[in-house]
């Protein structure tokens, strides 16, 4: 069965011109591609690679110097499309003034949603998002991840259909990101098609079920993560630790088939895991703290002569 | 002072409005489809006819809910930016404006009353208005600039409702700091009157009826009056001790207009002698009562004028006449035997009172305003209201335009473009280009004036007949009628002065300056709006 295309861009171009309408660039070039209903979509590239871009011009933010979008089967310059759509912009602009509540309730009264329901779907995503501590102060005062946090919850409140993301993760550190990645996958889950656009390939990687790699404004590569990541002319396998001696026969083995091992070596963990790792064992153990090697000798040194360094 | 007492006719304005509109409107539409066409192609006047066409969508999508939405969110903005802070300037200003005020006029309390109302509502006006006019300019630029407005319409907001909702918020402030200001300046108004007993009396609100003027010459034929060369052509003379005559009649008198039982009447002449004759006491004055239905004349006592002041006539219901056919006194009612109704006109309760100078060879100067019923008085503090009310207008007219010229331009500029129609459109600017367009100033058009320039032609001169005069003609009749559409863009802020009626103790009218002010408001808020929204709509809310 075909799957419903929530996106539909075709030969979109955006020429920037200046005041007297001479052409000043091209940040994107005959763009096309569709989104599906459900997946996660990245938009990948470098800086000026036209991610914002095509997420501005799917959103009427600017108009297309050429092409077409329909995005939930309406053109772009329709504004009853925003009932269904939930954006988080590359900064979180947001009114400063304003604290998380009043927040929430100021885009939910633009969505006409009653006052009760306003207050419910507010209370749900401050949980959600982790500023429940926080809920009464004003923007202004907030961290930037706490910021990205609000700003999720604010492209939240209608419950969309299509939330679109514009570097939901850039700046933060590496815990709000995990966070900022598991409610997107969550996202998907709860059945939302969701579209981002990022440079952190790690994060688009993690998360995206289809990408487009965009540069100089033009579409480079289009299709599913694993299967644009996926070498070919290798196998990988993956085993328990073995021993050199094992490792040896196996290579036989493979020689034996006129097979070359490229690599056998101990996989290591991931900076991320590992820093992640980290902060949830100080929670567990709240005062532990790293010392190091030489620290470590002379305190034991000091603990078997009976002196009380501490 | 002199005052338009000219009543308001809601038809003719909004026929001249329609004018207006209708003419700017269709050529910003004929500019709009043929730069379109030139920058785009045949593609342009179809996007500009598609932009239009979702304007009305728009307009019919609109939710009041958004737009309250739109305006509390800035109501919020300029309270948690302290934008009013600057108010602080006002608190202090009447904190110590006393101190100055006071005794600056000799101890005339009726004068002292004047400086300290005028005071009050300049203060407050000279306050409000520049406030307002930056908060309207700078809000949408920045946010534009901070790009907040991205969360705005990516929303299901039309830009409609933005613009709307921007302008009620800023008019909701407005509002709530002019009732503060305008509370607080007549608290301190009364306060300051205390001190003076003079000064308690004069505050009060005079309710004038005007009349139509007419003048009679020294034969009894109509007239213009007699022009006695003053600079000032304001008021026109009769002469004394001649038939010549100034008649007003009075609209709408009934029993009403009576003040225990008496009806009074004020008066404001200038005297112009011909030589000095008794110069410690005024010209000799004749003021009489007329119905020329049933022929009766009431003569009232004659009596000195005050010049420079009013001249207050009391006149009882009953009236004592001497009737010429019985040879006896009898007695008239001022209402029922004076007033009459002019079937012809189709005016009713007209009272005519006629107005002779007395001393020969002298001159009484008089102008339609300077003779009025008084209706009973009315408190000060509704006057004062009023006036408030006037600011009020004038606020929200500077808010939709502050706003709307923020939709397109950033906030310096906005401003600094605000700023000129609001000077312009008070100062002596619109007086000029009002005698401009009415051919009133000499030299004609642009291309009659640089014939005359280059041929050394003197302005009084008629340029001579010929094809130079014609197509000089030709083109600026097209030039005037375009200035005659384009000074119609740049509002009568006079008109919302009211300051002066209060000021000089008169209630403000609501048929000469509170109707036409509010008439001009809405008339000029609704295209502010419409550009306003027209140019947010077709603009990318994102360059780079």
């Amino acid at each position: 069965m075909e799957i419903e295309n929530v996106i539909e861009v075709q030969n979109l171009t955006k020429i920037y011109r200046d005041f007297w309408g001479r052409k000043k660039v091209r940040a994107l070039n005959s763009l096309s591609l569709n989104v599906k209903k459900g997946e996660i979509f990245g938009l990948l590239g470098p800086n000026g690679s036209g991610k914002t871009t095509t997420m501005k011009l799917l959103l009427g933010l600017l108009f297309p110097t050429e092409g077409e979008i329909k995005i939930l089967g309406k053109p772009a310059d329709d504004v009853k499309k925003n009932e269904r759509i939930g954006y988080l912009p590359e900064e979180s602009y947001l009114y400063r003034f304003l604290n998380a509540e009043e927040t929430l309730d100021f885009y939910g009264r633009l969505f006409n949603i009653p006052a009760k329901l306003r207050k419910e779907r507010a209370d749900k995503l401050i949980k959600r998002v982790g500023v429940q501590g926080a809920r009464k102060r004003q923007l202004k005062e907030y961290s930037k991840g706490m910021t990205r946090r609000i700003g999720l919850a604010q492209a939240l409140i209608n419950e969309p259909d299509l939330v679109l993301l514009d570097e939901p993760t850039s700046g933060l550190d590496p815990i709000v990101t995990r966070d900022m990645k598991d409610m997107i996958l969550k996202l998907r889950d709860e059945g939302k098609t969701v579209v981002m656009c990022s440079h952190l390939l790690a994060d688009v990687q993690d998360v995206c079920d289809r990408i487009a790699i965009l540069y100089s404004g033009e579409l480079k590569e289009l299709g599913k993560v694993d299967e644009l990541l996926k070498e070919q002319d290798e196998t990988v396998l993956r085993t328990s630790k073995l021993d050199q001696n094992v490792i040896d026969q196996v290579k036989a083995v493979l020689e034996k088939n006129n097979v070359e091992l490229i690599n056998a070596s101990q996989p290591t963990a991931t900076l991320e895991e590992l820093f992640l790792k980290t902060v949830e064992q100080s929670k567990a153990r709240p005062g532990q703290r790293f010392v190091p090697e030489n620290e470590q000798a002379e305190s034991k040194e000091s603990s078997t002569n009976g002196s009380s360094k501490k | 002072m002199t005052f338009d007492i000219t009543d308001f006719i809601l038809k003719d304005g909004v026929k001249h409005w329609l004018w207006v509109f209708g003419s700017v409107c269709g050529a910003l539409l004929l500019a709009s489809l043929l730069l379109s066409y030139v920058v785009t192609g045949m593609k342009g006047p179809g996007k500009v006819i598609k932009t239009i066409l979702g304007g009305v969508s728009d307009l019919y999508a609109l939710s009041l809910k958004r737009v309250f939405a739109i305006a509390s969110l800035t109501i919020k903005e300029v309270i948690r930016k302290k934008t009013l802070v600057v108010f602080i300037v006002f608190a202090v200003l009447f904190m110590f404006g006393g101190w100055f005020l006071t005794g600056s006029t000799g101890a005339r309390g009726d004068l002292e009353v004047k400086n300290f109302i005028s005071f009050a509502l300049t203060t407050t006006s000279w306050l409000i208005l520049p406030v307002s006019l930056l908060m309207s300019c700078w809000g949408i630029p920045e946010d534009i600039k901070a790009r907040s407005i991205h969360t705005v319409v990516t929303k299901p907001a039309r830009r409609l409702e933005i613009v709307i909702g921007r302008i009620l918020g800023y008019v909701v402030v407005g509002t709530g700091v002019l009732i503060i200001m305008g509370f607080a300046g007549n608290i301190w108004v009364h306060r300051q009157v205390q001190k003076s007993e003079e000064a308690q009396k004069a505050l009060f609100c005079r309710v004038p009826l005007y009349g139509d003027m007419s003048f009679f010459d020294s034969e009894g034929k109509q007239s213009e009056g007699i022009h006695v060369g003053d600079v000032w052509d304001y008021r026109r003379y009769i002469k004394g001790a001649t038939q010549s005559t100034a008649l007003w009649e009075f609209e709408k008198v009934t029993s009403d207009i009576l003040v225990n039982d008496k009806l009074k009447i004020e008066a404001r002449f200038e005297a112009f002698r011909t030589h000095k004759g008794q110069m410690k006491e005024g010209l000799l004055c004749q003021v009489f009562l007329e119905n020329p239905v049933t022929r009766k004349r009431v003569k009232l006592p004659v009596f000195h004028i005050n010049e420079f002041t009013q001249n207050i006539i009391r006149i009882n219901r009953k009236l004592k006449h001497y009737d010429e056919k019985e040879k006896k006194y009898v007695e008239l009612d001022l209402i029922d035997d004076m007033v009459f109704d002019n079937d012809i006109n189709k005016k009713e309760n007209i009272l005519r009172v006629g107005v002779r100078c007395i001393d020969p060879g002298q001159y009484i100067g008089m102008a339609q305003a300077d003779m009025f019923i008084r209706y009973p008085d009315r408190s000060f503090d509704v006057g004062y209201s009023k006036a408030i009310v006037g600011i009020w207008l004038m606020m929200v007219l500077i808010v939709s335009m502050g706003v709307s010229a923020s939709c397109f331009l950033k906030g310096p500029v906005a401003t600094l473009l605000t700023f000129s129609f609001l000077l312009v459109g008070q100062g002596g600017f619109r007086q000029f280009l009002n005698e401009f367009v009415d051919k009133q100033v000499l030299g004609g058009g642009p291309v009659e004036s640089i014939i005359r320039i280059v041929t050394h032609y003197n302005q009084v001169k008629e340029l001579e007949e010929g094809a130079t005069k014609m197509v000089a003609e030709v083109i600026d009749s097209g030039f005037f009628y375009f200035l005659r559409i384009a000074h119609q863009i740049i509002p009568d802020f006079s008109s919302f002065k009211m300051t002066p009626f209060v000021v000089n103790g008169f209630d403000v009218s609501w048929g000469s300056a509170l109707a036409p002010s509010i008439a001009i408001t809405i008339a000029y808020v609704i295209p502010c709006v419409l550009i306003g929204y027209f140019s947010l709509k077709s603009r990318e809310l994102e360059t780079k």
